[in-house]
């Protein structure tokens, strides 16, 4: 196990900077063939040759490299891996610190993931369960259908509905009925409120949850399916284990093996839910800061976030694959 | 099985419940006893507020409350009036001024405003090796040359600027200022009261760094809290000196990704007390009798206009066939669909009522006549068969939009198909300034100061084939040239009229559209007055009601 | 195993399934409008007139059946010529992820090694690195590329993003059945009776990979169309002016408020019932294709 955890984080490291490589490339070539941010720094206005040099300068794209399509630019590649591996993160275009950025950031887009995942769990384990006892049932057909249909609604138009139809309303009402100093007002909001960052974010995580709930509902439908017709569920009943005991133990508990891929994996797509509902909900979270900078060519900024979040996921999966071991006695990692 | 179930939902919601209860609210709204808090919005790029450095609406709205300048505008005429400054005195011929500074001003920490305060502000941003965006504006006094870097061919820096201070800007004692300019400007005075002229603390320059999010300023707000990408706080300056000071005590300002139409839902929903509907839900908001109370307007003075790649080869170096473009286009037809109370037809360069010297109706062929626009096209002769016209922009949705639309009308009544060519909004001015767009493009001009010349200048190009347009009239740069050593402000407009009628008969751009301010306010709001210039509502003179 | 047997039995269960059929049907009425738009309407979806934007729907037979959109075009019209991207772009990422991924988990599986080190590896850089931003890097890089305004030119950067982040699913499915299949006893055999790699593999190993990856294929189509708005609302998709059910989606879900909900609806309705009929039909071909869930 240890050595295989060994493996499994050399393994992650190269996968780590073949991932900064390949992006400092795309945003290298990016700002050669579609010229320096510096230019959009003056809008409107017409730069003199000195004004833009010196506003390069300022936004460290002063290295000849950058004016030289199919140059790597390996030069300012190295002095910033220099620079991480001496725990500095950089500053982005703009000199504000990086740290600053993802410290102020992150909180909130953890925060939203956490309400989607608690939604996924709950909402997988009680409707999945549920197709999965009664399989074949018209329940069971209405739980798949209908989890169907709400991933099948794009979660955008699902949070512009609620900002812009369902959220105030609701927010009056809610005022109303159980005063302006209680928490129900505050869960209606129709904008994040950075003063009360868990209240405010509930609706906007279950949203996101519920639109991508589906896939999670089939997982564990269908591993409690195979767990229902495996040789252990079967021996357990013969033993005359009451039906109650047979479920929790070893069907929910098996299938909780694919539950935890779903987790994982839910960490590497929740990014895309998040820019949207960050942008919607008006949050200041990483999905939106990492959009912004790709768009602003801010090279530093986009490395810095895209190398913390490749470490977290790639933590994440190491974990996921550890908890396996755990979970299911007949995996075993030589 | 059911009590499992009943188990596991309980336990999901007990999680929930954890996470968001606990405790009730603390108590940060506006009660009668706290302090009464104006809540508007910003936009969440605003990178910083040090003067010199802004150029943004929004930072320009923040540091509008923060500092003074020794002008401010009048919101009925545009007019500067004096305000920091005691006088404001041109020599005869417009080349040196004398400011003097009213007495006994400090800045939120205390040091004095005094001439120096402005000669170290003015000096740090003329410089061009520290690359702030407001470096432009002194480029008119003399000494400017002397503190840019030197460039190579490549664009590479070869050697920093020679000087460290404009040779032009002379502290004759305390309180006043010499100011020799490179050529006679008769508007001088008017560019005074922009951000990047305010000036700025010792203090702020000895770590410009830490200014640039705390800001010591000189005007009736100091920054208290900016949580930069979410909320910002300026609290009332207690020893205020001067005259407009707030009759409330502080602004929030809460960050949107997405600018102002995101802020209306809450607004609806109390906690913002400045907004603007989104298109969509303009008509509601106007045909609510009680909403339609709490609402100012004012033509703005932002010009979106069409321009075409003079540099390459194509039908619309002909002027009939730019012509038929603009007379093809429906402006009040789009404007009312896409963007009723936030745009207005445009049909001249410099913006009627909004700047001295600008009026109505100098672009003659700025109206939608489909025949006349056909005739047009056939005098140019015609859209080559097969082509596709290009219309490049930015990738705002509101944008795309509206070009598609343009797109649309063109196609409708000439029948020239075209296509659009959306790049990211930061590599938009990047590919313009290269010369890199084929066909028609969007352009969007924002004022810097409120004169006539200030729509007007950015169109000389210097030589034939050169600037955004590849339009070059020496008729018109020599206009220019003309107004800007005329002896008097008055004078000056004028002739920059007669380059405006120039621009006119030579049709090298097309007006499409001037931005139109618009504000509901809250019940407790009252005095909301927009700046004519900026369209932003004016902070200090906004009354708070219980 | 007998892949004819196998078919065969799957069709007979898919046919007594009437939401199959329907699923079916639906699929096949979007497919026709595809192919042949002039069936369902006359309006050309460029001809827009400013001044009449946001009709209300005006039924059947009238000039704008489904009314009109904010910018004056027919919402039918464009609904129509939002088909043919939506589900071009669909195919062609799937079939070319498929290609894709098959062949790379074909090599990683059977050759394993350094082959499958490789494969392995890039599968872990693309599966690390988030689709979204990827999409956005990717399309500012050649957003400055003039590609025609032809079906397919309209299509071939998104297509060419979502292949790049599409094909991972497949190779580690096919990966892993080709490693279970591999060591099977007809396997084997052929091998030693000297049968050549590609033999075995195009033969044997293959087929017995195919079922549930072909299982895939209608819900990894539903989860392109789904995607495809999800990027036209982000701005990154097909680029207007021409047009998808995910652009006609982004912009009428402006006017929900706006007293013309009629242009978010009609396409919101075909995506939905798109993407239901074929997860639809996806899970009742896994049903029938599954060996291991129909016992």
């Amino acid at each position: 196990m240890g050595r295989y955890i060994v493996r499994r984080l050399a393994q992650a490291v190269g996968t780590l900077l073949l991932v900064m490589f390949v992006l400092h490339l795309l945003t290298t070539v990016a700002i050669q063939l579609n010229g320096t941010p510096a230019q959009a720094f003056f809008g409107d206005r017409v730069a003199s040759p000195a004004q833009i040099a010196s506003v390069e300068r300022r936004f460290n794209l002063d290295d000849p490299c950058f004016d030289q399509p199919g140059n790597p630019c390996l030069g300012p590649f190295v002095e910033r891996l220099g620079q991480y591996a001496r725990g500095d993160l950089g500053t982005n275009l703009r000199g504000r610190e990086v740290t600053d950025i993802v410290a102020a950031a992150a909180p909130n887009t953890l925060r939203l993931f956490s309400v989607v995942l608690v939604t996924w769990l709950a909402l997988g384990m009680l409707l999945g369960s549920a197709a999965a006892r009664w399989r074949g049932s018209p329940g069971d057909h209405g739980i798949r259908l209908s989890s169907v249909l709400i991933d099948a609604f794009p979660v955008f138009v699902l949070l512009v509905v609620y900002r812009y139809v369902v959220a105030v309303p609701l927010n009056r009402w809610s005022e109303q009925t159980f005063g302006e100093n209680s928490w129900p007002p505050y869960w209606f909001k129709p904008s994040f409120d950075p003063s009360h960052p868990w209240a405010t974010i509930v609706v906007p995580g279950i949203l996101l949850g519920l639109a991508g709930s589906a896939a999670f509902i089939r997982l564990v439908r269908a591993s409690q399916l195979e767990s229902y017709q495996g040789d252990h569920v079967r021996t357990a009943r013969s033993k005359g284990l009451g039906e109650r005991h047979v479920i929790l133990h070893h069907v929910v508990r098996n299938s909780s093996v694919p539950v935890v891929t779903a987790i994982g994996l839910a960490f590497v797509e929740g990014l895309g839910g998040a820019v949207i509902t960050e942008g919607i909900m008006n949050i200041y979270g990483i999905g939106g800061v990492l959009w912004q900078a790709v768009q602003d060519d801010d090279v530093a900024l986009v490395i810095a976030v895209v190398t913390l979040l490749t470490v977290v996921t790639v933590l994440v999966m190491i974990i996921v694959d550890i908890v396996y071991a755990l979970l299911d006695p007949r995996i075993r990692y030589e | 099985m059911r009590q499992t179930r009943i188990a596991t939902f309980a336990a999901g919601a007990a999680v929930v419940a954890l996470t968001v209860a606990g405790c009730t609210p603390d108590d940060t709204e506006p009660d009668s006893a706290g302090p009464l808090t104006l809540e508007t919005w910003i936009s969440q790029d605003m990178e910083t507020l040090f003067p010199g450095d802004a150029g943004a609406y929004d930072n320009i709205s923040v540091l509008d409350t923060v500092y003074d300048g020794l002008v401010r505008y009048d919101p009925e005429t545009t007019e500067p009036y004096n305000y920091v400054a005691e006088s404001i005195e041109p020599n005869d011929d417009n080349t040196v001024w004398t400011i003097t500074i009213k007495p006994g001003l400090t800045f939120q920490n205390g040091e004095p405003v005094d001439a120096e305060a402005f000669a170290r502000s003015w000096n740090y941003t003329a410089d061009g090796d520290n690359g702030l965006y407001a470096n432009y504006f002194f480029g008119i006094i003399e000494g400017y040359d002397e503190m840019q870097p030197e460039t190579d061919d490549a664009g590479e820096i070869v050697a920093e600027g020679a000087a460290d201070e404009l040779s032009g800007l002379k502290v004759t004692d305390d309180l006043t200022l010499e100011v020799t300019l490179s050529s006679p400007f008769a508007g001088f005075a008017t560019m005074l009261g922009y951000t990047g002229f305010f000036p700025v603390a010792q203090e702020c320059l000895d770590d410009v760094e830490a200014c640039a999010t705390q800001p010591i300023g000189n005007g009736p707000f100091q920054v208290t809290d900016w949580q930069q990408g979410q909320e910002l706080t300026a609290e009332r300056w207690a020893d205020y000196p001067l005259e407009e000071a707030p009759n409330y005590d502080a602004i929030h300002w809460t960050e949107y990704s997405a600018g102002e139409t995101a802020s209306w839902a809450d607004f609806q929903a109390g906690d913002i007390d400045l907004s603007f509907p989104p298109t969509a839900e303009v008509e509601a908001a106007q045909s609510d009798p009680e909403l339609s109370e709490r609402y100012v307007e004012q033509p703005g003075a932002a010009l979106t206009f069409l321009g075409f790649s003079g540099y390459t080869e194509g039908p619309w170096n002909d002027k009939e066939f730019r012509k038929a473009i603009s007379m093809a286009i429906d402006r009040e037809g789009i404007i009312s669909s896409l963007g009723s109370g936030q745009a207005a037809p445009a049909d001249s360069w410099a913006v009627p009522g909004g700047v001295p010297g600008g009026e109505a109706g100098t672009c003659e062929w700025c109206v939608y006549d489909p025949e006349a626009a056909k005739a047009a096209l056939e005098a140019a002769g015609g859209w080559p068969e097969g082509e596709t016209l290009q219309i490049s922009l930015g990738d705002d949705d509101a944008e795309v939009e509206y070009f598609t639309a343009i797109g649309n009308s063109i196609e409708e009544v000439l029948g020239i198909p075209y296509e659009l060519n959306i790049v990211s909004s930061d590599d938009y001015f990047t590919i313009r300034s290269e010369q890199g767009y084929d066909g028609m493009f969007r352009n969007n001009w924002f004022p810097d100061y409120p004169l006539n010349e200030n729509y007007l200048s950015f169109y000389a190009s210097g030589e034939p084939g050169a600037g955004h347009w590849g339009w070059y009239s020496k008729e018109f740069e020599d206009k220019l040239d003309e107004a800007a050593a005329a002896p008097s402000l008055d004078e000056s407009v004028a002739l920059y009229q007669e380059a405006e009628a120039i621009l006119a008969e030579e049709f090298p751009t097309i007006p499409f559209r001037w931005s139109f301010s618009a504000t509901y306010y809250s019940e407790r709001l009252d005095n909301v007055i927009l700046n004519p210039f900026s369209g932003a509502p004016i902070l200090r003179d906004i009354e708070i009601s219980e | 195993m007998n892949d004819v047997g196998l078919v065969s039995a799957a069709w007979r269960t898919l046919r007594r399934r009437p939401d199959v059929i329907v699923a079916a049907l639906i699929v096949l009425f979007f497919a026709v409008m595809a192919a042949f738009p002039r069936l369902f309407t006359a309006t050309s979806p460029r001809t827009c007139a400013i001044r009449e934007a946001r009709l209300d729907p005006q039924g059947w037979g009238a000039a704008h059946p489904l009314g009109t959109d904010a910018l004056g075009c027919d919402v039918l019209a464009t609904l129509v010529a939002g088909v043919r991207p939506s589900l071009l772009l669909a195919f062609v990422v799937v079939g070319a992820s498929l290609l894709i991924g098959v062949t790379l988990g074909l090599l990683a599986g059977y050759y394993l090694g350094w082959a499958d080190y490789l494969i392995s590896r890039t599968i872990e850089v693309f599966l690390v690195v988030p689709l979204l931003l990827a999409a956005l890097l990717l399309l500012s890089l050649f957003k400055n590329v003039d590609l025609g305004a032809g079906t397919f030119d309209v299509i071939l950067l998104p297509a060419v993003v979502l292949i790049l982040f599409n094909w991972m699913g497949y190779a580690r499915y096919v990966r892993a059945s080709v490693l279970e299949a591999k060591n099977l006893d007809y396997v084997t055999a052929a091998r030693s009776l000297g049968a050549s790699d590609l033999r075995i593999m195009f033969r044997h190993v293959l087929p017995n990979a195919i079922g549930p990856v072909t299982a895939l294929i209608p819900t990894s189509i539903a989860a392109v169309i789904g995607t495809e708005a999800v990027l036209s609302f982000l701005g990154i998709g097909v680029r207007p002016p021409a047009t998808s059910w995910g652009i006609q989606i982004s912009q009428g879900s402006e006017w929900v408020l706006g007293g013309a909900p009629h242009i978010l609806i009609a396409p919101l309705v075909c995506l939905i019932a798109a993407v239901l009929s074929l997860v639809v039909l996806g899970d009742a071909l896994r049903d029938a294709l599954d060996p291991r869930l129909t016992a």
